[in-house]
């Protein structure tokens, strides 16, 4: 890799193109031509509308709509509210449960991401053979859709005739077959686990690029002062592993918290509420009840949670591009 | 790496730890699907059994054939909720729905895969190789618009779509996913494209291209790894999207595979096996495509997320 110095700035256009661009713009930062600016708006502007039509008008518009008492079973008054769904939202008990119970979906499903996709980078990362047919078949969960992940799940819990009951028995653990999803202490965890199946691959993926990226040299020099396997996994896998742990907890937390399809098809938000997190009372609001001014205002509540978080992610990732 | 210690235990711990990891590895991965696959070819009676047949005793591959034949039958006032009399009323009479859903979930992924290429590629090659007033500026804007919860979008969308008339309309889908696929695309192909060489794009220039024929003549063809994941990334999310499908689509005629299969599995009186065996049709084409693809996949996954 040349010195940084020594890389041409990208597009350094041959000085008989073009001229510099007009007065204002030389404000925002060092010159360049204007053939590179207006080719540049010109690549970039698809883009740009696509933006603007699918992400700059909703949010945008849905906060306009969180404003109104905008209620489709009354279509013709809409009385416009302020900031009352907003308040109405944090005062609603159920929301508050919701927000813990989403919070432990995303505490146990995160974790649980965590720990298992080190171990399988951990194994990935070795040299063996079948190592190939491994990472091959680590890519199914990632692969499959949500609804037929949920649906596996569902038939596995099931409990007139599931496999959970019925491999449990044969083992000896249980003496009759228990009922799952529909037991409200044990539904968040079997959802997550459901979670958990399907989240693995990419987290595996992420934490085995960062082992990767690990200098052998490193390991080859603790050998050499005499640090055995211990030792050189505390020392430096470990906290080589930093960044990409940190990666994919903020990556999986944001997933888990806006999770809403195995809800919907495991447990519709029950046993009672059970299993009612915040992303399920977007969906009851606006198409149960069809309140879509608290749907909004719930949903923005939930984006700009994400949002926060989100931060971290994009500070972090835009400063390599 | 080799055992630290050159002692029997470590030469023998080492494959066996091998082997028992990558054992329990297969297993939870591959348990829950091939238990999938099994039940899905077994009858009604036979999926009842406790304890379970982990392996059909009589397979039977009724379950796929009622999906196929379904079209050719007729469904009538009288025959509309009660499914299929021959096996007990266990088989819906909407599993036909099931093929037409597929092909309504592949319409729409092509179309997405296409307008996702038109409008990600000229973006990222502008983002990686041009220099222009606003650049991290649209990079911060790209990276932002990835962040959005889709549920977020839903409200807006659907006051947006019946606004436009195009409820139930699979051009609803394929705007909406757009929104989802768009950035992610943009992100991995910025990162390829800067990977590679700015010498490029000079000698070109000098050559007499424009920025359109650099890009199409040039790097494009060097970029084909990424776009080749790119499109695969595109075509899996707009196949298994549910919540979007969920608002928009409300009849047959638009319904994608995820819809159709999720409206079995909330119907009590369907059997496990035949939901099974729908469920069997909807993740042959994505894991065929991952592991026909697994590098590409695993590259772009790579790229997308830690980009180096």
């Amino acid at each position: 890799m040349p010195p940084v110095d020594a890389v041409p700035e990208p597009g350094a256009a041959p000085a008989s193109r073009g001229r510099r661009p007009a007065w204002p713009w030389r404000w925002f930062g060092p010159p360049v031509s204007a053939y590179d600016q207006r080719s540049a708006m010109l690549l970039l502007a698809p883009m740009m509308a696509v933006l603007m039509v699918v992400a700059v008008f909703p949010v945008v518009y849905s906060f306009w709509i969180s404003l109104f008492d905008l209620k489709l079973t009354r279509p013709h008054r809409v009385p416009f509210v302020w900031l009352d769904n907003y308040a109405k939202v944090f005062q609603d008990s159920l929301f508050w449960e919701s927000v813990g119970r989403t919070t432990s979906f995303t505490v146990m499903s995160v974790s649980a991401v965590m720990l298992i996709a080190t171990l399988m980078a951990l194994l990935l990362n070795e040299d063996f053979r079948g190592r190939r047919i491994l990472s091959a078949i680590l890519l199914i969960p990632w692969a499959i859709p949500y609804v037929a992940n949920g649906l596996m799940w569902k038939w596995i819990y099931d409990s007139g005739y599931g496999a959970l009951n019925g491999l449990l028995l044969q083992l000896g653990f249980i003496d009759k077959y228990l009922v799952w999803l529909g037991d409200a202490d044990k539904t968040l965890l079997l959802i997550a686990n459901a979670f958990v199946w399907k989240e693995l691959p990419l987290a595996t993926i992420l934490l085995l690029v960062t082992l990767k990226s690990i200098r052998a040299d490193l390991y080859s020099a603790a050998k050499v002062d005499g640090a055995n396997v211990w030792q050189r996994f505390a020392h430096i896998t470990l906290p080589s592993l930093v960044p990409g742990f940190a990666l994919v907890m903020i990556y999986e937390t944001m997933m888990a918290i806006r999770h809403f399809d195995l809800f919907f098809i495991l447990t519709e938000g029950g046993p009672a509420e059970a299993s009612h997190v915040v992303a399920w009372q977007v969906y009851v609001e606006t198409f149960r009840k069809l309140a879509f001014g608290t749907g909004a205002a719930l949903a923005y509540i939930m984006a700009i949670a994400t949002f926060t978080l989100a931060f971290f992610i994009i500070r972090s990732t835009s400063r390599k591009l | 790496m080799q055992a630290a210690l050159p002692l029997p235990i470590a030469r023998l711990g080492r494959p066996a730890l091998l082997f028992l990891g990558s054992l329990l590895f297969a297993l939870y991965v591959l348990a829950p699907v091939a238990w999938l696959v099994s039940s899905s070819f077994q009858s009604e009676a036979e999926i009842t059994s406790k304890p379970p047949h982990w392996i059909p005793h009589q397979p039977t591959a009724h379950n796929f054939t009622s999906i196929f034949e379904a079209r050719e039958k007729v469904v009538t006032y009288e025959n509309r909720r009660q499914g299929d009399t021959a096996t007990g009323g266990f088989i819906p009479s909407t599993a036909g729905n099931l093929l037409p859903g597929m092909w309504n979930s592949l319409i729409v992924a092509v179309a997405v895969v296409l307008l996702n290429l038109v409008v990600s590629v000229p973006a990222a090659y502008a983002l990686a190789k041009i220099r222009f007033i606003g650049r991290s500026a649209s990079i911060y804007f790209m990276l932002t618009s990835r962040v959005i919860p889709d549920i977020a979008l839903v409200v807006p969308f659907f006051l947006f779509v019946q606004k436009l008339g195009l409820m139930d309309n699979l051009l609803s889908l394929v705007i909406t996913y757009l929104a989802v696929t768009v950035p992610f695309s943009i992100f991995i192909l910025t990162g390829y494209f800067e990977s590679l060489p700015d010498e490029l794009d000079k000698a070109a220039r000098v050559d007499g291209c424009s920025r359109l024929q650099t890009l199409l003549l040039v790097y494009l063809p060097l970029a084909l790894p990424s776009l080749v994941a790119v499109v695969l990334f595109t075509f899996l999310t707009s196949w298994n999207e549910f919540l979007l499908a969920l608002m928009f689509t409300q009849t047959p005629a638009s319904q994608t595979m995820p819809i159709v299969v999720a409206s079995f599995t909330s119907d009590f009186n369907i059997s496990f096996s035949f939901i099974n065996a729908a469920g069997v049709l909807a993740i042959i084409p994505p894991v065929i495509i991952a592991i026909l693809f697994e590098r590409y996949i695993v590259a772009g996954l790579t790229a997308g997320a830690v980009k180096g």
